[in-house]
C-alpha cells in the first residue's frame, strides 16, 4: 500500500496534531531549565564581579552547584517557581548554551583549550537568524503577520526546518572537537530533546528560541557590527 | 586494519550523509510521537428535542446564586448541563474573593439539584496555591473560568490565571476532574498544563466564553489575546480534552471575548465584544469548521465594550444576550435571529440605571430551557431559567 503525496504533506503541514509534554515532565524541565541558567548567571556574574581570588574553579563550582540545587526546593522557596510565573520554562537551547559555557568553565581541560572556535561569520549567522526568527514570533503574538507562525510550530513542518537550518550549519562548519567547542550540536540535541519529550510546549519555537534567548542574540550581533565598523 | 575503517567517502560527504541519517531520525521521532491528524471538526446542537417558538420564551424562575461565606465579589459566570443521570441538572462556576483580581480569588461553584430545584451551597473548587504547588511554579491571580464536559464525562475548566503582571499578562490554565464523582461535595480538579498560545513568555490569552461541541466528543474553545491589542483565537480540543492546535479568527485587532455559535455543522460564527468607543457588537464567520475564518460587518446592535453569549439551538434559531446600551452594562438583552445578521429583541433580562451591571452573560440549553447567568454589579451572580409559554388555545 502506498500513502499519496498529498497525504504526507498534509501531515506534515499540519498544525492541529501536536504532541505535548506530559506534566510530570514539564515540571521536571522547569526546575532543570531553571537550575542551568540559574548556574550559568552565577558563574557569568562570579567571573566579572568577584574578586581574582575567587574566581577558582572550586568557587565557582560551589556557587553554580548552590544556584542549581536552589532550583529543586519546595514551592515558592524555589527561585524555579517564581521565574515560572514570569517567564515559564526557558527553551531547551537556552539550557543546553548555559550548560556549554558551565563546562568549558568549570571544566579545566575544556578552559586550557580556550573559548569557542567557531568562526565569526557563522556566529553572526546563528544569532542573525535567531534575531530575525524572534521578530517574526514577535510580530505573530501582536497578529502582525499575515500568516499564524506560532501556531505553525505545532506542524512536523515547522520541525522539519529547522532540523534543515540545523543540519546546514553542521554541515558548513564541519565536526571534530572544534565543533564540539563551537556549540554546533546545541540546536541539532535540542531538537532531538524536543523530538523525544516535546519539551518546553510542544512548539519547536519554544524549544529553540525563548525570548530572553532572542534578547542576548540582539546583544551579540550589535557587538558584533560594532567590532566590524569600528 | 587502520586501513579496513577507512571510509570510502570524503570528510565532507560523510558529514553530508550523517546530517541527514539525524535529521530524518529526528524528524521521523517527532512524527512517530504525534497524534494522528483530526477529522474536520463537525459541530453539534446542544438541543435534544424539537426547539420551541423562541418568540414565546418567558422567564419561568430565577435569582440569585448562593455566595461562598463572607466573599464580596463574583464575576464571570461558566454554565455547565450535567448528563442526565447526575444529581445535578447544572453546574455553574464563576471567580470570587474579597475583590476581582484579589489575592484569595478562587474558582467557586454551584450545582442545581434535579430533586429539590435549588443551587447548592457554593463551594470553591479551584486554589490557586494548590495548583500553583501541583505545577511548580507560581499564580499571581484566578480569573474567568469556563466549563466542558469531555467524551468520558470528565469534568475540564479552563482558567484565566495570570503571571506577572495584569490581566494582560494572563495564561490559559487547563484543568482536569481528578475526583471520581461530579458531585459537588467530591469535585476536585488537578492541572492539565498551562496552554502554550504564545511566543512570549506564553502570554497574554484569556478565556471567557462556552466551548462550541463537537460531534466527536471534542470542543473548539475561543480565547482571545489582549496585550495592548486583542484578536479573537479559536482552540480545538478531542474527545479527551488533548489540545489540538489553534487558529485566529479574526484580522482585526479590537475584538475580544469571542462567542461561537453553529449555523450548521461546518458554518459557524463568532460573536464579539468590541472594544472601541460606540463599538457594536462584532462577527466573523466559517464555512469550513473553523479552519478559516473571515470578518464580516458589524451588527446593529450596541456594544459597549461587554462580553456577549451566543448558542446555536438548531438551523435557523440563534439567540444573543447582550449589553444594548452604550457605554453601560445597565441594560442585558435576549434576542434572537436566523441568519446571525437581524437580530430581534425576545425580551430584556435586566434593566438598571446607568451604573448599575449586569455583565458577562451565559448561556446553556436544558430539557427544552434556557438557562442563563450574569454578574450582577460585581457582587453577586443572578440566574434565570426561560420556557416558551404555552400558545393560545394550547393545552396546558
Amino acid at each position: 500500500m502506498t500513502v499519496p503525496f498529498d497525504s504526507w504533506l498534509a501531515l506534515l503541514l499540519a498544525t492541529d496534531a501536536p504532541a505535548l509534554p506530559t506534566p510530570f515532565v514539564m515540571q521536571l524541565w522547569l526546575r532543570l531549565g531553571w537550575s542551568v541558567v540559574l548556574a550559568w548567571m552565577g558563574v557569568v556574574a562570579m567571573g566579572r564581579l568577584a574578586p581574582v581570588s575567587a574566581r577558582q574553579g572550586a568557587w565557582q563550582l560551589t556557587v553554580a552547584g548552590l544556584l542549581a540545587m536552589s532550583a529543586w526546593l519546595p514551592g515558592p522557596y524555589s527561585p524555579a517557581y517564581w521565574l515560572g510565573l514570569a517567564f515559564q520554562a526557558p527553551s531547551v537551547v537556552t539550557a543546553l548554551l548555559c550548560a556549554a559555557v558551565l563546562v568549558e568553565r568549570l571544566s579545566p581541560s575544556c578552559a586550557a583549550q580556550g573559548a569557542a572556535t567557531a568562526p565569526n561569520r557563522l556566529k553572526t549567522a546563528f544569532a542573525f537568524t535567531g534575531v530575525v526568527a524572534g521578530w517574526a514570533l514577535l510580530l505573530d503574538t501582536f497578529a502582525l503577520l499575515p500568516l499564524q507562525l506560532y501556531a505553525w510550530g505545532f506542524s512536523p513542518a515547522a520541525v522539519g526546518l529547522v532540523v534543515l537550518v540545523a543540519a546546514v550549519l553542521w554541515v558548513v562548519l564541519g565536526g571534530g572537537p572544534q565543533a564540539l567547542r563551537a556549540r554546533t550540536w546545541v540546536v541539532p540535541m535540542a531538537l532531538l530533546v524536543f523530538a523525544a519529550w516535546r519539551l518546553p510546549t510542544g512548539n519547536v519555537w519554544d524549544a529553540v528560541l525563548d525570548p530572553w534567548l532572542w534578547v542576548a542574540l540582539h546583544v551579540c550581533l550589535i557587538r558584533r557590527v560594532l567590532r566590524t565598523f569600528w | 586494519m587502520a586501513l579496513m575503517l577507512q571510509s570510502p567517502f570524503p570528510p565532507a560527504l560523510r558529514r553530508l550523509l550523517f546530517a541527514l541519517v539525524a535529521s530524518c531520525a529526528i524528524l521521523g521521532l517527532d512524527i512517530w510521537q504525534r497524534p494522528l491528524v483530526t477529522a474536520q471538526a463537525s459541530a453539534q446542537w446542544p438541543a435534544d428535542t424539537a426547539v420551541p417558538d423562541l418568540t414565546r420564551l418567558q422567564v419561568q424562575a430565577g435569582g440569585e446564586i448562593p455566595m461562598p461565606a463572607g466573599m464580596a465579589a463574583a464575576h464571570a459566570s461558566s454554565l455547565l448541563p450535567m448528563p442526565s443521570g447526575d444529581a445535578a441538572s447544572l453546574s455553574v462556576f464563576w471567580f470570587s474573593g474579597d475583590r476581582e483580581s484579589g489575592p484569595n480569588v478562587q474558582i467557586a461553584a454551584s450545582q442545581y439539584d434535579r430533586s429539590t430545584q435549588q443551587w447548592s451551597p457554593a463551594r470553591f473548587v479551584v486554589n490557586r496555591f494548590v495548583m500553583a504547588e501541583q505545577l511548580g511554579y507560581g499564580l499571581r491571580r484566578l480569573g474567568n473560568p469556563v466549563a466542558w464536559l469531555d467524551g468520558g464525562g470528565r469534568v475540564h475548566l479552563f482558567v484565566v490565571a495570570t503571571g506577572w503582571g495584569g490581566w494582560a499578562a494572563s495564561r490559559v490554565l487547563h484543568l482536569r476532574q481528578s475526583s471520581p464523582g461530579r458531585g459537588l461535595a467530591e469535585l476536585a480538579f488537578e492541572p492539565v498544563r498551562v496552554l502554550p498560545l504564545s511566543w512570549l513568555w506564553n502570554t497574554s490569552f484569556l478565556v471567557r466564553n462556552a466551548p462550541l461541541a463537537l460531534a466527536d466528543g471534542g470542543m473548539v474553545l475561543p480565547v482571545h489575546f489582549e496585550l495592548g491589542i486583542k484578536y479573537p483565537t479559536a482552540l480545538r480540543f478531542d474527545n479527551a480534552g488533548g489540545y489540538r492546535g489553534m487558529v485566529r479568527v479574526s484580522q482585526r485587532l479590537h475584538l475580544l471575548q469571542p462567542s461561537l455559535v453553529m449555523q450548521s455543522a461546518h458554518a459557524w460564527l463568532a460573536f464579539m465584544r468590541d472594544e472601541r468607543p460606540q463599538g457594536k457588537v462584532t462577527v466573523a464567520r466559517t464555512t469550513d469548521a473553523g479552519m478559516h475564518w473571515s470578518d464580516l460587518p458589524d451588527l446593529t446592535l450596541d456594544n459597549p465594550d461587554a462580553a456577549v453569549a451566543g448558542l446555536g439551538l438548531a438551523e435557523g434559531q440563534m439567540l444573543l444576550a447582550h449589553n444594548s446600551s452604550i457605554a453601560s452594562r445597565g441594560t442585558l438583552d435576549l434576542s434572537r435571529s436566523a441568519d446571525g445578521r437581524d437580530w430581534t429583541l425576545v425580551k430584556t433580562l435586566e434593566r438598571g440605571g446607568h451604573d448599575d451591571e449586569y455583565s458577562y452573560p451565559a448561556m446553556a440549553w436544558l430539557d427544552g430551557a434556557l438557562w442563563v447567568t450574569y454578574t450582577v454589579d460585581r457582587h453577586r451572580i443572578a440566574w434565570q431559567r426561560l420556557a416558551a409559554a404555552p400558545s393560545a388555545g394550547t393545552k396546558p
